[in-house]
């Protein structure tokens, strides 16, 4: 629903997202207030947010592989991993600076899932998500097995620290501006392409795969098309974490986290790159709170220690996940709708 | 130049033991609507599918303006100009209408991955030019009302007006139909034939259909094939078609005179 008084010369002035001088303003001013956060904010809040910003762009990237072109994809953080090594690589052995070294590795990441988005030509469903779980499960074996001269084999590998002409960034306050720099380009790309041809083919696929080839659409080529874009997204968001926790090893990148950037994707809406970065950050409130609270009970309660609590809010996060699946299986972003278009038929409500 | 669009040469399709096509050849001639008719199970829907490519055929050829097209995929067919719509609900549900009808210009737009991710001013010139003609197509179908309407949130009938939509979005050479008016009342089945008289007349598209409905198929087609038991049984005129003493009794059953 649009704002009122809103009128359109040309048709193209329909696919904007900002069309009213107010929207573009609020969201000028929320783009410096975001530039301006790290000013006023704690080191752990930034960190945490800088962290946020670094798992939106993988989630965003889910949100095109599963969200628009429909293709399931349980593999994610195995591509985010890619991302990681690739860039600590380029970084280590190279010494290429932040700003080539996380391109390739989005670059490699998104190559790597071609291999996985193959099968998609043929299958779907659960038999995909199973061809994108051997992804992860490979990943770890891989990267132990291959030359220790290239990814420093079980050991993993230490990141030196980001430079921008000449000048190191430094601590948290640098990493925070270099990953929002990341992710409002990213979530732009997103945005964009919801809009356009390609998106539009993706989207048609998740719809009606039996129609979408006779109205043109290559299946395969799109099907990879959609894993390739997503991956690429994930081996940013993996570069940007390997620089942010300065040493990556295989470990980091689990099935769990694959399933987490999945339930992120759900609980936030899978139609919408807004639903990515509405997941991202009620899945992260979510486990802040539970964490502080099972550390809360862990002090004064004595038999609830590590080994009770880590799992509990877990079974907290499943939870939510499950009762957003049945009381509203669009996510986050269509009560974002419904908000916006109430508030913008209030007092007078009509139709 | 011959005036004949598409047509299936021999077309034999078999199931294990069952022949669903049985040697069928139909001609789609220019600015020319051709029906299939048929009892239930008569193999209208198979020949349909063999046409459009979903379905290779056991033996048989398809030719599309005089190219042998039998072994192409659905979507090299749609790059040719073969366009079609689909029997009950496939439309995109969660797009626009103009979405849905967006998305049948695919294969017109040019812009790729990066092309839709930058979004810069070439593709957005891209979308507009392209929004205008889905304009057209939405003006013609009389669906202006309705073109920012999510799809799923519409009726059957217009739902199936949107398919036809779309189907015109690929600017087609030929457009088949797989029973348009099935589940329509009078009213969306009078508009509904309008339009595919004016597809014919007004943008020159043949049409080949199969449908149900005798009184439709006898008013607006130019050319009615009836076939049963995968074979043709006979072909022409709709009004002598009408009177063949196979159709007959393939419709109402007994013994051919």
């Amino acid at each position: 629903m649009l704002p009122s008084g809103v009128i359109f010369k040309k048709y193209s002035g329909e696919e904007a997202y900002l069309v009213t001088r107010p929207q573009k303003l609020v969201f000028a001013l929320f783009i410096v207030a975001l530039f301006l956060f790290p000013m006023v904010s704690s080191t752990y809040l930034l960190g945490t947010v800088s962290f946020m910003f670094i798992t939106m762009i993988a989630v965003l990237g889910l949100q095109i592989t599963v969200g628009m072109a429909g293709q399931i994809n349980l593999g994610q953080s195995a591509f985010v991993g890619v991302g990681a090594y690739v860039t600590a690589a380029m970084a280590v052995n190279y010494e290429l600076p932040f700003y080539v070294a996380i391109p390739i590795g989005g670059l490699a990441a998104g190559l790597t899932s071609i291999l996985f988005g193959l099968p998609a030509a043929r299958i779907k469903g659960f038999y995909l998500a199973l061809t994108t779980v051997a992804a992860q499960v490979m990943f770890p074996l891989a990267i132990s097995r291959l030359p220790r001269s290239w990814f420093g084999g079980p050991n993993g590998m230490s990141m030196p620290s980001m430079e921008l002409f000449g000048y190191e960034i430094w601590g948290q306050q640098g990493i925070y501006l270099i990953n929002l720099c990341f992710l409002i380009v990213f979530a732009t790309l997103t945005f964009n392409l919801q809009r356009s041809r390609t998106g539009r083919a993706f989207i048609a696929i998740r719809e009606n795969d039996v129609v979408a080839p006779v109205m043109g659409i290559n299946l395969v080529k799109y099907k990879i098309l959609a894993f390739f874009a997503g991956a690429v997204f994930a081996g940013i968001s993996g570069g940007l974490y390997a620089y942010y926790v300065t040493y990556v090893t295989a470990e980091q990148f689990t099935l769990w986290l694959s399933v987490i950037y999945l339930g992120m994707l759900l609980i936030g809406g899978m139609t919408s790159p807004l639903g990515a970065i509405f997941g991202v950050i009620i899945i992260t409130l979510l486990q802040e709170t539970t964490h502080d609270i099972g550390g809360f009970l862990s002090d004064r309660i004595s038999f609830l220690d590590e080994s009770v609590i880590f799992p509990a809010t877990n079974i907290v996060l499943g939870a939510v996940i499950i009762a957003v699946l049945i009381f509203e299986p669009n996510g986050m972003v269509r009560r974002w709708r419904i908000a916006k278009a109430a508030y913008r038929i209030w007092p007078k409500p009509h139709g | 130049m011959s005036n004949i669009v598409l047509s299936a040469k021999n077309l034999r399709l078999t199931f294990g033991a069952i022949t669903a096509v049985d040697d069928i050849s139909l001609h789609v001639k220019k600015g020319q609507i051709s029906a299939v008719i048929g009892p239930n199970g008569a193999g209208k829907s198979s020949l349909l599918n063999c046409l459009s490519g979903f379905y290779k055929p056991s033996s048989g050829m398809v030719e599309f303006e005089g190219e042998d097209i039998t072994n192409l995929a659905p979507f090299r067919r749609a790059e040719r100009g073969m366009a079609r719509t689909f029997q009950g609900n496939q439309t995109y549900q969660s797009m626009t209408v103009r979405e849905n009808i967006l998305s049948g210009f695919h294969n017109q737009m040019s812009s790729g991955l990066l092309g839709g991710l930058l979004y810069w001013g070439r593709v957005q010139k891209e979308n507009a030019h392209f929004i205008n003609l889905a304009e057209e197509i939405i003006e013609f179908l009389e669906l202006e009302q309705l073109r920012n309407t999510i799809v799923g949130e519409l009726g059957y009938g217009l739902r199936k007006r949107i398919d036809l939509g779309r189907a015109l979005g690929l600017n087609p050479k030929i457009l088949i139909m797989d029973e348009p008016m099935a589940g329509m009342n009078t009213e969306e089945k009078g508009d509904l034939a309008r339009f595919i008289l004016d597809i014919r007349d007004a943008r020159n598209i043949p049409v080949i259909l199969v449908e149900h409905d005798m009184e439709v198929v006898m008013d607006i087609s130019d050319e009615v094939t009836v076939i049963d038991w995968g074979k043709v049984i006979s072909s022409g005129a709709p009004d002598a078609v009408r009177n063949d003493p196979k159709v007959i009794s393939a419709y109402l059953g007994g013994d051919v005179a």
